[in-house]
């Protein structure tokens, strides 16, 4: 096609999205961890290489082609289930971490890329982040502090790679696996707490109590006798033996009215209430049993390993 | 164009706008039993070329400029799914090609085509990797991330700056497919030559 204008301002935004692509590519390494197509890895840190766990299923030593073209072995360090997330150590790995986006990078229509290296060379799809959300809560029942969803194609190797800011910089780790295959990406922030918790502790911190709930309503006469602010309740449906709500002396049938002062209304509340607790820390829980309150002491226990029940 | 509201992206938006008014002469709409789609004025001598929009040896008619025009398919290449139409009333700008070595993964696409009856309508996006051949290293396709549907077949798939990097092909896992615009040149040459010879 003749061309009268050379130097417009699509040509310029093309440029500078396959610049940032470019860069970006120079931190992302192929992950053999899996049959088929591999997986793409973030240089996070240095000798630290970030993906989406879903996409690694193995454990112990993996084969990572790097940038380069060469290849390393890297050590799972670590992975955590709420956030899809695996950090493997790679000694091996001189390339630096990938540079940071700024944070105004990020917001809702910002223009995007996500890269990734499903073998040999980078890929890459663009679009827009269309939604910000804070909160988010994972099928698996934990809650995420921040979530991107993304208007972008997603495609075989997409989970694990980057989300780049069309200006340059990792905003965070793509994965398809938050929201039914849809796009979305978890925020570098999000991403460095897990990194640092995986990389100390090897799992994240998880504290539960072994009970499952279900909510149900309360008579009104209940609510006045005992000056309850809710007029709903959970009800301890089972009870996971020797676990710490057993230990404590909670029983099945046992209605949980409040715990430190916050009243449940849903499952999820008794979720964001144990997530609160410190390491070594305890729940103070409200109880009605036979329509007469007590309050029990629970000392959550760590759960390293992925569960609905809280 | 640009006095009163020369931000970034009205002026991205009105590049857009010059590219698809563009690219509106240089495609044309294909009518055949084969289903049809968009084909690319190739040349100034009545070439049009296209996909599997089209049998062989069958009837076809062109609509180009608001105009209908009778034409015939001459040549197949099945293992690259291009064909080439020979529309002796049909003329248009000619494409300058862009070399495939030259892309970079990130970079804006842009389709043209007319997605499901939808005429003369353009879809942007980006480079995702260009697929080549695992024994050869030649290139075979283009993949883009960019919506494609039936009747973008056989249109054109151009860069930021309206060269040609593909024709539009097919869709796989969501991802537009095109024959690389070298492939297409070489399938060209070899066509008309035969068919001179």
């Amino acid at each position: 096609m003749a061309k009268d204008k050379n130097t417009n301002t699509l040509v310029e935004l093309s440029a500078q999205l396959s610049a940032a692509v470019e860069q970006i590519g120079g931190h992302v390494v192929a992950i053999h961890a899996r049959r088929r197509i591999p997986s793409s890895g973030v240089i996070w840190r240095d000798g630290v290489i970030v993906s989406a766990s879903h996409t690694v299923r193995r454990d112990g030593d993996v084969r990572v082609k790097l940038p380069s073209g060469d290849d390393a072995v890297a050590e799972v360090a670590g992975r955590d289930a709420a956030t899809d997330l695996v950090v493997l150590r790679a000694p091996e790995v001189k390339a630096p971490p990938a540079p940071r986006a700024d944070a105004s990078a990020a917001r809702v229509g910002s223009f995007v890329l996500a890269v990734g290296r499903p073998g040999r060379t980078v890929t890459a799809s663009f679009g827009i982040v269309s939604a910000d959300i804070e909160g988010w809560r994972s099928g698996s029942g934990a809650r995420l502090d921040r979530l991107l969803r993304l208007d972008l194609a997603v495609y075989d190797g997409f989970s694990g790679g980057p989300l780049v800011a069309a200006s340059g910089g990792v905003i965070g780790i793509n994965n398809s696996a938050f929201a039914r295959g849809g796009a979305a990406a978890l925020p570098a922030s999000v991403v460095d707490s897990v990194v640092d918790e995986l990389l100390t502790r090897g799992h994240i911190r998880r504290p539960f109590i072994g009970v499952g709930v279900h909510p149900v309503a309360l008579g009104s006469a209940l609510v006045k006798r005992n000056n309850l602010t809710n007029d709903v309740a959970l009800v301890v449906v089972s009870i996971a033996e020797g676990e710490a709500a057993d230990a404590a002396g909670i029983l099945l049938g046992d209605l949980l009215i409040a715990v430190d002062g916050r009243a449940l209304a849903r499952p999820s509340d008794l979720l964001d209430a144990l997530s609160t607790v410190p390491e070594g820390g305890s729940l103070r829980a409200m109880v009605l049993r036979g329509g007469v309150p007590h309050e029990v002491v629970i000392e959550p226990r760590d759960r390293d390993r992925d569960g609905a029940a809280a | 164009m640009t006095t009163t509201h020369a931000t970034p992206a009205y002026t991205i938006a009105s590049d857009a706008s010059w590219l698809a008014s563009a690219l509106r002469s240089a495609v044309v709409e294909i009518r055949s039993p084969a289903g049809g789609g968009a084909g690319i004025v190739w040349g100034g001598a009545g070439l049009v070329v296209t996909t599997h929009c089209v049998h062989k040896n069958g009837s076809l008619t062109i609509e180009a400029n608001g105009k209908t025009h009778s034409a015939e398919s001459i040549a197949f290449a099945r293992d690259h799914d291009l064909a080439l139409i020979h529309a002796p009333s049909v003329s248009g700008p000619i494409f300058e090609l862009r070399d495939v070595g030259t892309l970079r993964p990130g970079e804006l696409l842009f389709a043209y085509g007319h997605p499901l009856g939808v005429n003369h309508a353009l879809a942007m996006g980006a480079l995702h990797t260009v697929i080549r051949d695992k024994r050869t290293g030649d290139p075979r396709f283009i993949a883009a991330n960019i919506r494609l549907a039936p009747g973008n077949s056989g249109g054109p798939l151009v860069d930021a700056e309206g060269k040609l990097v593909g024709v539009n092909s097919m869709i796989v896992g969501g991802l537009g497919v095109a024959i690389p615009a070298g492939v297409v040149h070489a399938f060209v040459t070899r066509a008309t030559n035969l068919r001179a010879a």
